[in-house]
């Protein structure tokens, strides 16, 4: 059967649409900006990886690895690297909640502290009146 | 107790010999509640705060400028502000500014106000600056000053988890607050060299990198997203 497309073309297209996807997920506030680095870095190598393929077949040469039906193992790593994003993703999520929630013990802390002092004035004007009516009945 | 429906955020790590100075002198300029938001400070930070008069509010664990900015905010929110202004620890912002970076929001005219100050940048971080305003079509000059005023609807906004995983006060915050169709000014305010210590985010060339990275993929994935006709196109002067 003939090709559709070349096996540059194949691996290019993988590699900007998980630069496509990651841009997405950043956009919606999905995954942190942070995780994006490696993301970006890692299609942006599948791109060089497809425009290239002679260079890394004889980087392959060199280490000794030269074994044709490649297409299951890369499959199998794009099932790898979905099941990792998603991970991502779900660590994103989970930073957004421990942010805020580091966020709101701070604010608890400060409001309690308002409180205390608050308490701590009243509890003074309170005892104040007090040893002001002593004192009249003293007298 | 309150003072005024303004509050002076101020995030802060590790800047025990500035910290008291700078609330001293906000203090001085008005009758500002000034909320001090120690980002996990090993040193004195907390008590030279304190002891100048503002109240602290303490993260269990480090969150970046940003994240205790935001903690200022939805503090504010929750105590009842209904204007905040953020301004660094380190002695930059001059406090003498707030009136002046304050009178838009009072006048209705904008809903942020960026105390900007491109003077002090290198050739480097110009160029760095055009290069963002370019790709995201923001025409603000100082895109990283944390010398800005919000008003209510500019807090609820930030207050939002939307803004939670933002890492700086910058870019970010500003596509999010452009695209919420908040009206943004920029004011030129003059600034001063640090009192101490360094940049933290600009700690090392390392750093640098990371940090234009992460805007550049950051500019990129909201490419096209900004409605510049949401700009207020006259610029301030102080």
């Amino acid at each position: 059967m003939k090709p559709l497309l070349s096996y540059q073309w194949t691996t290019a297209i993988i590699g900007l649409m998980i630069a496509l996807v990651i841009l997405f997920l950043i956009r919606r506030d999905i995954l942190h900006v942070k995780r994006s680095l490696w993301w970006i870095g890692i299609a942006l190598l599948i791109v060089f990886m497809g425009f290239f393929p002679l260079q890394i077949a004889q980087f392959g040469v060199l280490l000794g690895v030269n074994y044709p039906p490649i297409l299951i193992l890369t499959i199998g790593m794009g099932f790898i690297l979905i099941k990792i994003l998603s991970m991502d993703l779900e660590r994103s999520r989970q930073e957004r909640t421990l942010r805020r929630l580091t966020q709101k013990i701070a604010m608890l802390e400060g409001l309690q502290k308002e409180a205390k002092a608050v308490e701590k004035i009243e509890l003074m004007t309170q005892g104040e009146k007090l040893n002001d009516t002593n004192n009249r009945s003293d007298i | 107790m309150r003072g005024s429906s303004l509050a002076v955020l101020i995030p802060a790590w590790n800047e025990e010999a500035t910290v008291a100075d700078v609330v001293s002198k906000i203090r001085e300029v008005g009758p500002y509640d000034v909320i001090v938001i120690n980002d996990a400070s090993t040193d004195q930070t907390a008590d030279r705060a304190d002891a100048a008069g503002a109240k602290v509010l303490n993260l269990p664990v480090n969150l970046g400028a940003w994240g205790a900015t935001q903690t200022g905010i939805r503090f504010a929110l929750k105590k009842g502000y209904r204007q905040v202004i953020t301004m660094d620890a380190d002695g930059q912002h001059l406090s003498s500014a707030i009136p002046h970076l304050m009178a838009p929001i009072a006048a209705q005219k904008a809903d942020v106000v960026i105390g900007s100050c491109t003077e002090r940048g290198s050739h480097a971080r110009k160029l760095a600056w055009r290069f963002f305003r370019g790709m995201t079509g923001l025409e603000i000059e100082d895109l990283t000053s944390g010398f800005r005023a919000y008003d209510l609807p500019a807090m609820k906004m930030l207050a939002s988890k939307k803004a939670t995983l933002l890492e700086y006060q910058d870019i970010g915050v500003l596509l999010l607050l452009m695209n919420s169709g908040l009206r943004i000014q920029e004011m030129k305010v003059p600034m001063r060299l640090r009192l101490s210590g360094s940049s933290k985010i600009f700690s090392s060339w390392f750093k640098v990198a990371e940090y234009l990275l992460l805007t550049l993929i950051l500019c990129t994935s909201h490419f096209m997203k900004v409605k510049s006709h949401l700009y207020v196109s006259n610029r301030g002067t102080l």
